[in-house]
């Protein structure tokens, strides 16, 4: 009897304690290292803040899937999850289940932040996402393997890039490594195919699908010459199973020693000189190469935090997203993870630019690369890019023309949003 | 069924009929007795909390679903919903078929490419307002070409496979089973093991299994398929099994015949233990082989479990959904996966739920096939 009595007490002491504490849930991403990044910052917040558990809660790689779960919990207007990484292009979309984090004392960090970004962040005046880390598209390249069959340096158009692939890839082969690949990149049928394409169809020249001021460009000569060069590197410069393959399978073949060139993220970087990593020292990254006559194009990526409307903590909630959004934590996930700040003074931090030299070198790449069409498609821009991917992808497999995939988009994209077609 | 010897009739007792006076001399209400309309009402009010929790768990989704078929709801939207009547099911069932006309050059001749006719894409033949109709595939009949247009392309397709992989996976899951049923209902030493064993792919998570056979069948040498293939100079080992189109639903048939089959054997060995083991051996003795005793004997005793087994697993793999949501993505849709694709890419809760309600009348129908074409009591 005074067993199970001390027993009850002690259960309601645990529970009056656990009631003290706030409780803030972070869905957070875990590409690469981004989960263990996250959960160390977690941990320094709840060092400074005793009274505030941090819970990370781990997401699904693929963007899509993570876009499928969060719409549950707003369908249900759950409360479970405070604080959403959300992506570059989901706040035209979302906007309505996120709070204003200018009312949460957003209004000082704001300046520091890139103004291309903060405005992205930004529908009908309300910061509904502080930005957190950006991203572009890079060309990874095997500096060694350069070196050995003899080129001068990176290939700057895409048409030396299939040459120089070859090249390597045949050597490599006949060296006696029969799983050696020249290009990776991501050909899933999925948000990242839309990033990948973009690059190829901006750098021809060919427009962004859908142009800022709301006109349907994708159907032209130059996009579809893009999307074709890239349905001819499938099985010939990349493996077949290229067309299934997202950011992370595209960095398990690279980082096993299996590829001359990769198309990823910046996270890949210090991935790469890892110290258990094959490849440590042996490689670079440079802007990605251009199509005839036009210039590199990199697609704007990067992630945001946002706070949940239907949050029981927005105060606590915004204040741990502003925390994990700060010069500090910005500067620790830049140089361990080598993830781009979104602070502008990062970008002439020494300890960051000695992590990350290519921050500093490909600094233009960063600050001019091509947005998604999300800001003028809102709030239909999901489906608009799975219009997009989808069609590419059929390209990718074989299934369809470039040109009639081309078309399709256009009448697609048409479809869901009304807008008129013209040239890029 | 062999009758059973006659059970002697039991003693004049109790009058529970209601037939004859007996001791109790009261009239029967509509050939019902007072106690047996009592045992009925219990029987109703035992019953009651079974059908309040069916009702809370399947009939209020269920009318929910097609209520918002009904509607153009916008998953996770604060947008007003507005009430369409049936415009979502004519959006996934609304097709045509067009002719193509061949490419002619500027005299009106057929072009020829390699000695076969080109055709127009079907973009241009197939119509595109009010409602743009999409290519879900070409045939050839009688000298000319074809090509069948829905606005939904995806779901048809998404049906078309769906019912394909059911088709054939069940048929391979039954013979399957039925092979591994046999084996393990004869007498050998570890039987007990193998019966446990068996389960373990039944027993797995199909996400996980999912995503171990997606390790498996990588495209490159990293896969096991691959790495065996090359090693044994079957292929370059780089087939890509979930991206070549003609691979994709093998793939998905053998991973589903996989973890199924152990459920499909498990049944059909329930079934054949209640098989009495005289019937074999009188048929034994009357000199029937092994193959005759199966299909007069043993198949059709089998009938009813048999009927159970197809049943559950035609079902099941009409709804299929995970393998194809974890494995193909959005390469290739199932029904189910295709629904939730509406949901989330298009956020039209509308048109999904149509689906889905579409996907209940496909599985109904094959239902009430099964249950007549096996003249299973219900």
């Amino acid at each position: 009897m005074r067993r199970t009595l001390s027993l009850i007490v002690m259960l309601v002491l645990a529970g009056a304690v656990a009631g003290a504490q706030t409780v803030v849930t972070v869905a957070a991403g875990a590409v690469g290292q981004e989960l263990e990044l996250t959960r160390a910052a977690a941990e320094r917040y709840m060092k400074l803040h005793p009274d505030v558990t941090v819970n990370v809660l781990e997401t699904p790689d693929l963007s899509d899937n993570r876009l499928g779960l969060y719409l549950q919990m707003f369908e249900a207007k759950s409360s479970d999850v405070d604080v959403f990484q959300i992506d570059v292009i989901w706040p035209g979309d979302l906007a309505e289940h996120f709070v204003d984090l200018y009312d949460y004392g957003a209004r000082d960090v704001a300046k520091e932040h890139f103004p291309a970004i903060i405005e992205n962040n930004t529908v009908d005046g309300r910061l509904i996402g502080v930005p957190w880390f950006t991203d572009a598209g890079l060309l990874y390249y095997r500096t060694d393997l350069l070196e050995k069959y003899g080129f001068s340096g990176p290939p700057t158009t895409w048409a030396e890039l299939t040459d120089m692939a070859k090249t390597i890839q045949d050597g490599e082969r006949a060296a006696g490594n029969p799983d050696f690949w020249g290009f990776v990149w991501q050909g899933n049928s999925y948000e990242g195919l839309t990033c990948d394409a973009l690059e190829w169809v901006a750098s021809y020249g060919g427009g962004s699908i859908v142009s800022p001021d709301g006109t349907i460009t994708i159907n032209n000569d130059k996009a579809i010459a893009a999307i074709d060069e890239a349905a001819s590197w499938v099985g010939t410069i990349s493996p077949n199973g290229v067309t299934s393959f997202g950011e992370e399978e595209a960095r398990n073949m690279w980082q096993a020693g299996n590829a001359a060139f990769m198309r990823n993220w910046p996270y890949a970087y210090s991935l790469g000189n890892a110290d258990d990593s094959v490849i440590k020292g042996k490689f670079d990254v440079n802007p990605l190469p251009a199509g005839p006559g036009g210039k590199p194009a990199a697609t704007l990526g990067g992630w945001q935090l946002a706070v949940s409307k239907y949050s029981k903590n927005p105060a606590a909630a915004a204040d741990v997203a502003l925390f994990l959004a700060s010069y500090d934590e910005q500067k620790i996930r830049a140089v361990e993870g080598s993830l781009n700040p979104t602070i502008m003074a990062l970008y002439q931090d020494p300890d960051v630019l000695a992590a990350v030299p290519f921050f500093g070198s490909l600094y233009d790449v960063f600050t001019n690369a091509v947005a998604r069409p999300s800001t003028a498609t809102a709030p239909d821009y999901a489906a608009v890019s799975r219009a997009f991917y989808s069609a590419v992808h059929s390209v990718l497999t074989g299934q369809a023309t470039a040109a009639d995939a081309v078309a399709e988009i256009e009448a697609d994209v048409e479809d869901i949003t009304g807008f008129p077609t013209g040239q890029p | 069924m062999q009758d059973a010897p006659e059970a002697p009739t039991p003693p004049a007792a109790l009058p529970l009929d209601g037939e004859g006076g007996g001791g109790r001399g009261r009239p029967k209400k509509n050939g019902v007795s007072r106690l047996m309309r009592l045992e009925r009402r219990t029987a109703y009010l035992l019953l009651l909390p079974t059908f309040l929790v069916l009702a809370v768990i399947a009939a209020y989704p269920f009318g929910q679903v097609v209520y918002s078929s009904l509607t153009d709801a916008k998953f996770a939207s604060s947008q007003p919903t507005s009430f369409v009547g049936l415009d979502n099911y004519r959006t996934l069932f609304a097709m045509t078929i067009r002719r193509l006309p061949p490419k002619l050059d500027e005299s009106g001749a057929p072009v020829l490419v390699d000695g076969k006719v080109r055709y127009e894409s079907a973009v241009s033949v197939l119509p595109r307002s009010p409602r743009r109709y999409r290519q879900v595939f070409q045939f050839g009949l009688l000298g000319h070409r074809y090509v069948l247009g829905a606005v939904s392309a995806d779901f048809v397709r998404a049906v078309w496979d769906t019912v394909v992989f059911t088709v054939v996976a069940v048929a391979l899951e039954t013979i399957l089973g039925m092979i591994i049923a046999l084996t393990l209902s004869s007498e050998f030493r570890g039987r007990g093991a193998m019966r446990a064993a068996m389960l373990v792919p039944w027993a797995v998570i199909t996400v996980v299994s999912a995503r171990i056979w997606e390790w498996m069948l990588q495209p490159t040498r990293a896969g096991l398929f691959n790495a065996l293939g090359s090693y044994l100079g079957l292929s370059e080992g780089r087939t890509d099994f979930f991206g070549n189109p003609t691979l994709q639903l093998p793939s998905m048939i053998m991973m589903d015949v996989w973890k199924t089959t152990p459920f499909m054997a498990l049944l059909l060995l329930a079934g054949l233990a209640t098989i009495p083991a005289e019937y074999a051996e009188a048929a034994k003795v009357d000199g029937a082989g092994p193959l005759r005793r199966f299909f007069r004997i043993t198949l059709p005793l089998l009938t009813p479990t048999l009927a159970v087994a197809l049943i559950f697993r035609t079902l099941d793999s009409l709804r299929v959904f995970d393998i194809f949501q974890v494995v193909l993505g959005n390469q290739r849709y199932s029904m189910a996966s295709f629904a939730q694709d509406m949901l989330i890419s298009r956020r039209d809760m509308g048109l999904s739920s149509a689906a889905s309600v579409t996907i209940f009348v496909i599985i109904f129908v094959f239902a009430l096939l099964y249950v007549r074409s096996m003249k299973v009591d219900t």
